[in-house]
């Protein structure tokens, strides 16, 4: 373990780590653009460099993201050597920047903005006009590239070839000409981690397009959340408008819907990378919502419904219960509690994957496509749905169950989010709760647990699945 | 005649550079002698204590860099000769390929042997044919006579060469950026460390020397250390082959004694400045190296301590002579034209620097330059002092504020009065 000492304070370090990796594990900020701790080390951008003192006074300067660290070194990273090599670096990663951050997607998180406002502060010393470059450059059908703001530290080549695998971009041409493109006949558009490279980008060069000029950052709130994608369960942040922003005018609509999805860096699960599955979480989420119960598709009221629903269960003899794989621990926990003992229970798949989805990679995708088939199966095994004849009762929780397959005069409880055929079709139907609407946790295929939060406040109408199951197991004369 | 000579010892014919010619000079003797009677660390040991300098421009001493390559470490080393040659006003490893590819292609075998290397390459640029061609034949002839394959001479010893053609980056010169560039990928350079000869190609331990330098290691070999360092002076043994352009009577490449005087060179051997006119400059070593005023240069012996002493280098004896009357913002913009075009685009300071110092000198030239524009060509020369990745942004940065430090009244002139003081052609005629 050699001991160094960066700017006075001693600092443990592992042996083959860099001063950078040395200096972020102890909470030394040094400002870099191209390092990252995922990815190799370019060392282009020169940012991070950082004045090594000598003995004899022979002080030497490197970019930190790329010096070893060696025992009783002493670094400096605010000399007056250090901030002036940084303001430099500032001033010419400016020159050929539009500065446009008024309509950046990427202001308010910018590393440029803010190293800009922290170590340069001074208007441009140019005097020449911009090199231009390709705004709005579509590099796939999710991402466009400006390549004006674009300041080459290649993190997002280096993402494709080193983590996605896709070795789908490159930089063409040379100089202040080089332009980061897609590579010919490269697979980017096919690249199910390619939204990464948005986040990757340390300036608003990488923008994506469902994203693109609808909302300032400063205006949105990140709701730790769990992709409900697959099995793999990677934590991500949802950004939604905060709700001390709510608008007024508009589109109510905008207060409750998902802007954009993010990782949530998580060593356990996804390391600091999600598919693009997840930053389309609107995609599932804001489907048309189930928002009445009804019976045989007649709409009534919530409790009504759950009366109905009450006398039904008390009144059969052999219910089955197909128990969602998209349900939290603690709602798969308040069933098994309230229900498991008047139900034969069985894990139901609620999603496959679809069409040109892909099943399965070596990064993150898994190929059970529910999050939270795990937390089910230990609650209520891993047999397969089974009737019998003599079943009068199928509660179906959650989408994915062919009707069609229901046995024959059995009645139906049927709990649902969605707006789908089937809802009419069972005998009484309960809409309930999204994930989005509240909290939870989902165990996740290596039984790594994680928690989701809520979003948005949930309709009245609309029931929360936990408290269901009590109100369901409770006999109808104890409510009335 | 500058000095002795030690590769251009032979007259140039058209089977000169032929294998047949070469072995009735004594061609592949070194090599005889160097497998049948030497050691590998007894090789890098003679080239260490003949202390030969880099010639691509470094001047760092061979046998050190050779020496970080430990024998027999369990994995395989390369050898890269460097025959890249992009640096302005640089044309001499040209004549060794064209008149002497065996001579390269025995020291190849002599160091790959030193350093314990099965394949070593010419990255060749991209540009030459006849050195290509020639170098090409040679490789033939030489595989054919048993010098490269396996079992060579009889021994043990075996070894491969391949040549690969550049495709016209003049970073591709430096020997990280043209490792990567056989490696197949981009020519950028990389960073340091780790040393090529730590990780290098395919992050082998891979020794990268120039042409020259690997031509020196035959002669080395033939004569022992001890001889090589009668040659040239105590710090600088042997000689370089400079190849001269710009307002010269008599340009092309020669072969000079270290501390041979400069002054003899340039008007004896090279016949004087074109047209009889005063010398105003010289840039010694290809652009890259700092600017000697005309007085400073005659002054001089031609070797490395007294280059370094007035404040320059060698580089890579591309010597450029500059007549008086030569408008030097103009030539700095031509300097940085280059620059601009060639910088790789990998880091900052290089990247957006040699786009901004082209877009400055360009204005100065059109007449809209202003004095704050001095000022901000030295602080770009300053950002990309010692933070690039590679040489190229500190050595466009040098050359840059060499010219501006010593001819700054023109400068000063052109701004001033939106016009060169060295208005319209420059016509220097040949009058012989």
């Amino acid at each position: 373990m050699p001991e160094l000492f960066i700017n006075g304070q001693l600092v443990l370090a592992e042996k083959n780590q860099t001063v950078m990796q040395a200096a972020v594990a102890n909470g030394i900020s040094i400002p870099y653009f191209c390092w990252h701790p995922q990815l190799s080390v370019p060392g282009n951008c020169r940012i991070c460099i950082v004045e090594v003192e000598e003995e004899k006074g022979d002080n030497w300067t490197d970019i930190a993201c790329n010096m070893p660290v060696s025992e009783g070194m002493r670094v400096l990273t605010d000399s007056p050597v250090v901030l002036a090599h940084r303001k430099a670096m500032l001033q010419l990663m400016l020159l050929n920047h539009p500065v446009d951050c008024g309509i950046c997607d990427k202001a308010g998180e910018c590393t440029l903005q803010d190293y800009h406002f922290q170590y340069n502060g001074a208007p441009s010393v140019s005097r020449d006009a911009k090199v231009r470059a390709t705004k709005f450059h579509p590099l796939s059908d999710r991402i466009v590239l400006d390549n004006e703001r674009c300041i080459l530290c290649s993190r997002c080549v280096r993402f494709t070839h080193e983590v996605s695998k896709s070795h789908a971009l490159g930089i063409q041409g040379r100089g202040d000409h080089s332009l980061v493109r897609a590579v010919e006949n490269g697979r980017f558009e096919a690249d199910p981690y390619s939204d990464n490279v948005i986040d990757l980008c340390p300036v608003g060069a990488l923008l994506s397009r469902s994203f693109l000029h609808k909302a300032r950052v400063w205006y949105l709130k990140a709701t730790p959340s769990v992709c409900p994608g697959c099995e793999r369960g990677c934590t991500v942040q949802i950004w939604h408008r905060k709700p001390e922003w709510k608008l007024q005018a508009l589109d109510p609509r905008q207060n409750t819907s998902i802007a954009r999805v993010t990782p949530l860096e998580n060593s356990a699960v996804n390391g600091p990378w999600i598919c693009n599955k997840a930053r389309d979480l609107a995609r599932i989420f804001e489907r048309p919502r189930a928002e009445h119960a009804m019976l045989s598709g007649a709409p009534v009221a919530l409790p009504v419904a759950i009366a109905a629903a009450q006398r039904l269960i008390g009144g059969v003899e052999h219910p089955v219960a197909l128990v969602s794989s998209w349900g939290s621990n603690e709602e798969l926990a308040a069933f098994k509690e309230c229900l498991g003992g008047r139900f034969a229970s069985f894990v139901k798949q609620d999603c496959r994957f679809e069409p040109g989805e892909p099943t399965e990679d070596h990064l993150l995708i898994r190929p059970d496509k529910n999050p939270n088939t795990a937390g089910a199966r230990k609650l209520f095994g891993d047999t397969a749905p089974a009737f019998h004849e003599q079943t009068d009762l199928v509660l179906v929780w959650g989408e994915g169950f062919d009707f069609a397959r229901l046995p024959c005069g059995a009645k139906t409880i049927f709990l649902n989010a969605y707006q789908q055929p089937e809802n009419a079709r069972a005998d009484i139907f309960l809409p309930v709760s999204i994930q989005t609407e509240r909290r939870g946790h989902y165990t996740n295929f290596e039984g790594v647990v994680s928690a989701f939060e809520p979003c948005f406040p949930k309709d009245p109408s609309i029931a929360d699945a936990e408290q269901l199951f009590a109100a369901l197991a409770a006999p109808p004369e104890a409510r009335v | 005649m500058s000095g002795t000579k030690l590769l251009m010892t032979f007259p140039v014919t058209a089977t000169s550079h032929t294998l047949a010619d070469y072995r009735a000079r004594g061609g592949y003797g070194a090599l005889k002698k160097a497998l049948t009677q030497m050691k590998p660390e007894e090789v890098t040991h003679e080239v260490t204590a003949a202390a030969v300098r880099g010639h691509g421009g470094a001047a760092f001493p061979a046998g050190r860099k050779w020496a970080v390559v430990k024998l027999n470490d369990g994995q395989p080393h390369y050898l890269c000769c460097n025959a890249d040659e992009g640096e302005p006003g640089t044309f001499k490893d040209r004549w060794i390929l064209e008149h002497a590819p065996h001579l390269l292609l025995e020291s190849m075998l002599i160091a790959s042997y030193a350093i314990g290397v099965r394949h070593s390459f010419v990255y060749i640029r991209g540009e030459f044919d006849l050195p290509y061609r020639r170098l090409a034949a040679a490789v033939e002839e030489a595989y054919q006579a048993g010098y490269f394959g396996e079992r060579i001479l009889g021994t043990d010893f075996a070894c491969d060469v391949a040549i690969f053609r550049g495709a016209g980056s003049y970073v591709c010169g430096e020997a990280s950026a043209l490792i990567t560039s056989i490696e197949g990928k981009k020519g950028y350079p990389r960073n340091r460390p780790p040393r090529t000869t730590v990780r290098g190609l395919y992050q082998r331990p891979t020794v990268v020397n120039n042409v020259e330098t690997l031509a020196n290691v035959a002669e080395i070999i033939a004569r022992g250390a001890e001889a090589y360092k009668q040659v040239g002076t105590p710090k600088s043994p042997g000689t370089q082959l400079v190849s001269i352009s710009g307002h010269i009577n008599r340009p092309g490449v020669y072969e000079i004694e270290y501390g041979y005087p400069l002054d003899r060179f340039l008007h004896e051997d090279c016949g004087g400045v074109l047209g009889g006119r005063a010398l105003k400059a010289v840039i010694p070593g290809g652009i890259s190296t700092k600017v000697l005023t005309g007085a400073e240069a005659e002054s001089l012996t031609y070797d490395h301590a007294a280059f370094e002493k007035a404040g320059s280098s060698l580089g890579s004896g591309g010597m450029i002579v500059i007549a008086e009357g030569t408008c030097m913002v103009r030539l700095l913009q031509v300097m940085l034209r280059f620059y601009h075009h060639e910088s790789c685009g990998q880091c900052t300071p290089c990247r957006d620097g040699m786009g901004w110092l082209h877009r400055i000198i360009d204005r100065i030239v059109a007449g809209q330059g202003e004095p704050a524009d001095i000022e901000r060509m030295y602080a770009i020369s300053r950002a990309n002092d010692g933070t690039t990745i590679c040489g190229m942004g500190d050595a466009a940065g040098y050359a840059t504020v060499a010219i501006l430090d010593k001819f700054r009244d023109e400068f000063d002139y052109c701004i001033a009065h939106k016009r060169s003081r060295l208005d319209g052609r420059l016509e220097v005629h040949d009058h012989a």
